[in-house]
């Protein structure tokens, strides 16, 4: 009995049980020692150099403004050290925002002379970062800029599926899509139509804004124009593709790439704008759809109705 | 607007009703709404539009960061305007000049300025060939819709710089 005690007592596992645990209790007195000293964090200067424009001000000069916060007291991104500035310095600064996860495309603006997400993008902790609205745009206030012709020309491609000539179902139905079909509209649907593409595009600076339709659409259009001619439950490819054969709406990218490089969702406009001038040029041509026809829009009536296909089958 | 003056018209009605008659009218007063064809706006382009308003144009080459995609671009039509000026400028020379172009060349040689001299005027005309004719294969196989993921981008455009810097200097030292 005894020596099974002292067995135990000089267990290994004893002993570690005993080292971790003192390591646990050290750790947490560290913890506590860290929490006491947190408030006394020297605070980190950063420097934001940031352009401004009030429409209400009567030079109507934009100018640079200078602001400097404790980028130890802000959250991470670019989009926070603005709220922190709007908040406690400058209630007067405006910017566009919404979703601040990436996914509404609201924040898009020129920071250190790249288009991107200022909620996607870290704050760097030297030097100083400059922030501008969207490149060659008109601006609004500040940061914000106006999308008008962008959306317009976003919608002339038509973004939306059309159907047969002739269908009257149109919405009532839903459209049948094979899996592998669907994939292959992977890279494209996930753009937000943040405009970081198309106004870092210098052709689109320089063509983009000549009077429609003599103007170039810009990769982030083209990228749906493009999206919407391969999806296999669309019909209208013929006029699609037609509606862009002109001197100015697909032929002035000159593949730059700058799209490519800039789109905070990581997709390739330059790949869809060659592949629409080779479809265009009928280098390629579309796919077969896998599946075609429709199921009524109620799931209830369309596994009847697939049921009773079944059933004939037999 | 005319919802809330009605509602609060009616409110102050019942009021009235229950207590005595007191000077309500002087703050709330009846609307009557004159029903009107809404103005037709004229269409005004975006850029009226945004002129009318005095809305500055935010900078954009002067601010954009100088990137390999854009550097790469602009080059591939610096140098296929040179190209140009050079054939240009040596047919004109063929035409216009006295003597033929190879007699000028012989003279330069004969100048004694150094081969090293030579090799560079040799790479100044050399590298714009080369790298218009990487470049405008890399062009040509973007067409083909290849190499158009940023990571191939930047690849290429690595590749194809080694390629013309190299292809110029074994071209100079001819
Ligand atoms: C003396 C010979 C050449 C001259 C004078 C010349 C001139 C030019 C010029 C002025 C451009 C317009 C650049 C631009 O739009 O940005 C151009 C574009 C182009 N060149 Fe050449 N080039 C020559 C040879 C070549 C060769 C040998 C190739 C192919 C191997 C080539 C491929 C291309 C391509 C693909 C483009 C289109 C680039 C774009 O879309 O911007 N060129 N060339
Ligand atoms: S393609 Fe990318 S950069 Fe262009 S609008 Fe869509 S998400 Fe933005
Ligand atoms: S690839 Fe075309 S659309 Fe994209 S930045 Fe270049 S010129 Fe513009
Ligand atoms: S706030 Fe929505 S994308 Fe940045």
């Amino acid at each position: 009995m005894n020596s099974a005690r002292t067995r135990f007592c000089n267990s290994k596992l004893l002993k570690e049980f005993v080292r971790r645990f003192s390591k646990v209790k050290s750790e947490c007195k560290d913890k506590n020692a860290n929490a006491a000293k947190a408030p006394e964090k020297k605070p980190k200067l950063k420097t934001f150099s940031i352009y401004r424009f009030n429409p209400k001000d009567k030079t109507q000069k934009p100018t640079m403004k200078k602001y400097i916060i404790d980028i130890n007291d802000c959250r991470p991104m670019v989009l926070d050290a603005l709220f922190k500035i709007k908040t406690e310095q400058d209630s007067s600064l405006a910017f566009r925002r919404s979703c601040r996860e990436g996914i509404c495309g609201s924040c898009a603006m020129n920071i250190d002379g790249v288009n991107r997400l200022a909620c996607l993008h870290k704050i760097k902790p030297r030097g100083v970062t400059k922030i501008y609205p969207l490149p060659h745009m008109y601006v609004v206030k500040d940061l914000v800029v106006d999308m008008t012709r962008f959306f317009d020309q976003y919608h002339r491609v038509k973004p939306y599926l059309i159907g047969k000539s002739g269908d009257k179902d149109q919405g009532g139905s839903q459209y049948l899509q094979s899996i592998k079909d669907r994939e292959a509209l992977d890279g494209y649907v996930e753009c937000i139509l943040c405009a970081c593409c198309s106004t870092s595009c210098p052709e689109y600076w320089w063509h983009g804004h000549s009077k429609k339709p003599n103007d170039f659409l810009g990769p982030a259009a083209l990228l749906h124009a493009y999206r919407w001619i391969t999806d296999s439950r669309d019909y209208a490819t013929k006029e699609r593709l037609n509606q862009l054969k002109s001197y100015y709406s697909v032929y002035r990218c000159h593949q730059i790439n700058n799209c490519t490089s800039v789109c905070p969702k990581r997709l390739a406009p330059g790949k869809a704008i060659a592949n629409l001038r080779l479809l265009m040029s009928s280098f390629k041509k579309k796919k077969k759809p896998d599946m075609e026809g429709s199921l009524p829009a109620e799931p209830e009536k369309a596994c009847d109705q697939a049921c009773e296909a079944g059933d004939k089958k037999k | 607007m005319a919802l809330i003056f009605r509602l609060s018209g009616k409110r102050f009605g019942q009021q009235m009703l229950i207590t005595d008659k007191s000077g309500l009218f002087n703050f709330v007063r009846p609307v009557t709404l004159k029903a009107k064809p809404a103005l037709s706006e004229k269409e005004e382009g975006h850029d009226e539009r945004n002129m009318r308003l005095k809305r500055p144009q935010s900078p954009h080459l002067t601010i954009y960061a100088p990137q390999l995609t854009s550097m790469l671009s602009i080059t591939h039509r610096f140098t296929g305007m040179a190209l140009s000026a050079y054939a240009i400028a040596l047919g004109l020379g063929a035409v216009v000049l006295p003597e033929s172009i190879p007699h000028y060349i012989e003279e330069l040689e004969c100048a004694e300025i150094g081969s090293s001299c030579i090799s560079a005027i040799k790479f100044i005309l050399a590298f714009p060939i080369t790298y218009h004719f990487w470049n405008g294969i890399r062009h040509l196989l973007w067409d083909a819709g290849k190499f158009l993921t940023i990571r191939e981008v930047y690849i290429t455009g690595y590749v194809m710089l080694a390629l013309a810097i190299s292809s110029a200097i074994a071209l100079s030292a001819m």
